[in-house]
């Protein structure tokens, strides 16, 4: 903050005159509310992490926060019991494959939306639109069912196919195509390619910035998802992350390992998101995906 | 390299046997000779329709298997008894009855309803105050973004243990809560476990709104806020009448997204309360897994989808309203 004060001195008067900038005052009074929020705001993963490491404690608020005599005996027991690594492989089984086939089904339905004029676009297209609005738990019990009933229960596939049907991901891709002007294909349609080979070399490289922005919020709502392999994976070497530890929070775990489990199965997605980060605002701020 | 030739080719293509040779050359083989330049286009139409069909197929299969219908299945189910016996029994309208008769229902919707009252304009108010706070770029304003969207990254689940602690009559919020008079843990209240559990839900969505209210402060016109500045209005002033009334349409779309997604609150109350205490925090969505998947009653589950569906389209035509109303 005091670093700070010297800067708001500079900004002004390198560039022209401009009356909306804050003065030093502001701009200090800016930085303290903004950084009150901040620690509030990140204060849950400090406490997280410090009390992983502090197995064994009768936590006692504001001792138990302090960073000393830490220890990752909780964390040995949480990757010592093997559990959390199956969990783990779990999620990235379910997250990594509904990524590609997410990204690859929705990019084919959204260039022929886009492209290509057939009977029923129209029709097919809207309906696709309108269940955006039916919420996801009405879906629930019908789709529980029928999977059930054709032994989807506790298996990958039954885990993942129905989260494959996601409109607005077609929905997205279209709105990106539909921007890609015309004569790429008819040039490449010109030269003799197919229109798997069109797809393939010209529509998808293309799509690459709006893939990525799609990818990494497919990931993210597959490795944060909870009632839906909540529900079919019922034992415990099919649960993901989620559930699993969801699962050691109704159990009699000490909190430090509660908790070092979360740090474990937060990890993978904070790293995801530092090397994304720039996609995921975007994806936010100009499609509007929901977070 | 690669551009020029692609440019070139167009125009060069309807001149040269080439291009005539793309024209024909799919339905060529069959129709070749006859000339009918009508037919084979309709032809070639036919192989674009069969191609996109292909490309199209694929998603709207898994699209009708698994969103259309179990939508419609959802609400015709609602009309059933149907459970893990597997006996499929008419009930017409008795399923809803039983919900309006059942005092758990109303609780539930009650609960549901006082989290979305409280969470939505909490949550929205943040997002406006934080977007303010790092509108126009500073040193740090990247941080502060990022540091305000780790929340919205982190599943609830997760989060879930150490706000669990942080409520508990161990943790910071009963410290500070207590000159206040509300130490203790808020989630053993029965009063106090909603805000407790807005508090944590307001932490995890405000950052999307912060982005979303962010891109929409960029459409504020500089030279009005300047303008008003001249004359001497304040920072409040210039807020409540030159930068409000830009971004009302945006925190109206927020609003609806916010009221549709916590009238679907399920992962927080789950990992945090499990409805409790007495059913203080027993959200609908929750009911309706309880109804599913715990005593699986499969018919009356359905019902209460259906309600959450009502109420989700009421925000829906609300909002339809309200839009065409500024139009």
């Amino acid at each position: 903050m005091t670093t700070a004060t010297p800067r708001a001195e500079r900004i002004p008067r390198t560039r022209s005159f401009r009356a909306l900038e804050p003065t030093r005052g502001g701009l200090v009074l800016r930085y303290i509310w903004l950084s009150i929020a901040a620690v509030a705001c990140f204060f849950p993963f400090y406490a997280m992490v410090v009390l992983s490491l502090k197995p064994g404690l009768a936590v006692q608020f504001p001792q138990s926060l302090l960073p000393w005599n830490l220890s990752t005996a909780s964390y040995e027991q949480v990757l010592g019991g093997q559990n959390v690594l199956v969990w783990l492989g779990n999620t990235l089984i379910y997250a990594l494959v509904s990524v590609v086939a997410v990204l690859l089904l929705s990019a084919m339905a959204g260039y022929a939306f886009a492209k290509k004029r057939f009977r029923g676009k129209e029709t097919m297209f809207w309906s696709f639109l309108a269940m955006v609005m039916v919420p996801f738990h009405v879906t629930l019990i019908p789709t529980f069912i029928v999977l059930a009933k054709l032994g989807g229960v506790d298996t990958y596939w039954g885990l993942i196919l129905p989260t494959l049907a996601n409109a607005q991901a077609v929905f997205l891709m279209r709105q990106f195509i539909q921007g890609l002007p015309d004569e790429l294909f008819e040039a490449a349609r010109i030269d003799g390619a197919g229109e798997f080979r069109i797809f393939l070399t010209i529509v998808l490289p293309l799509c690459k910035p709006v893939l990525a922005t799609l990818g990494i919020f497919i990931f993210l709502w597959h490795w944060n998802d909870f009632l839906w392999p909540l529900i079919m994976a019922k034992s415990s070497d099919m649960w993901t992350l989620t559930v699993g530890i969801a699962s050691l929070q109704q159990q009699n775990v000490p909190l430090s390992v509660m908790l070092a489990g979360s740090v474990v199965a937060l990890v993978p997605i904070f790293l995801a998101y530092s090397v994304a980060q720039r996609y995921v605002q975007e994806g936010v701020t100009s499609a509007g995906i929901k977070g | 390299m690669t551009t020029t030739p692609t440019q070139a080719r167009p125009p060069a293509a309807g001149g040269r046997p080439r291009g005539g040779s793309r024209d024909s050359r799919p339905p060529g083989r069959s129709r070749d000779g006859q000339g009918r330049p009508g037919l084979s286009k309709r032809l070639l139409g036919r192989r674009e329709a069969r191609i996109a069909l292909i490309f199209v197929l694929p998603a709207f299969l898994l699209f009708l298997a698994f969103r259309f219908g179990p939508a419609i299945a959802g609400v015709g189910l609602s009309f059933f008894d149907y459970d893990i016996s597997g006996e499929l029994d008419w009930e017409g309208l008795k399923n809803f009855e039983r919900m309006f008769a059942d005092p758990t229902f109303w609780q539930a919707l009650g609960v549901t309803l006082a989290y979305s009252v409280l969470a939505v304009p909490i949550s929205l108010a943040l997002s406006v105050a934080m977007a303010l706070g790092v509108r126009r770029a500073f040193r740090g304003s990247r941080f502060f973004r990022s540091v305000f969207f780790l929340p919205v990254i982190t599943s609830l689940v997760l989060a879930g243990a150490i706000f669990k602690w942080i409520f508990s009559t161990d943790g910071p919020w009963s410290a500070i809560m207590a000159p206040l008079g509300l130490g203790g843990s808020w989630l053993n209240s029965t009063v106090l476990v909603i805000p407790a559990l807005v508090v944590v839900g307001v932490w995890s969505r405000f950052g999307y709104g912060m982005l979303i209210v962010i891109a929409a402060l960029q459409d504020v016109p500089r030279e009005h806020e300047e303008a008003a500045l001249m004359d001497g209005a304040g920072a409040w002033s210039r807020f409540r009448y030159i930068v409000l009334p830009h971004l009302k349409p945006t925190l109206f779309f927020l609003a609806v997204i916010e009221t549709t997604a916590s009238f679907q609150v399920f992962d927080l109350v789950y990992v945090m309360t499990q409805g409790g205490p007495a059913h203080a925090s027993y959200s609908l969505v929750y009911m309706l897994y309880d109804q599913g998947f715990k005593y699986t009653d499969y018919g009356y589950a359905a019902a209460i989808g259906v309600a959450l569906f009502v109420m989700t389209l009421v925000v829906a035509l609300i909002q339809r309203r309200v839009l065409g109303r500024q139009k």
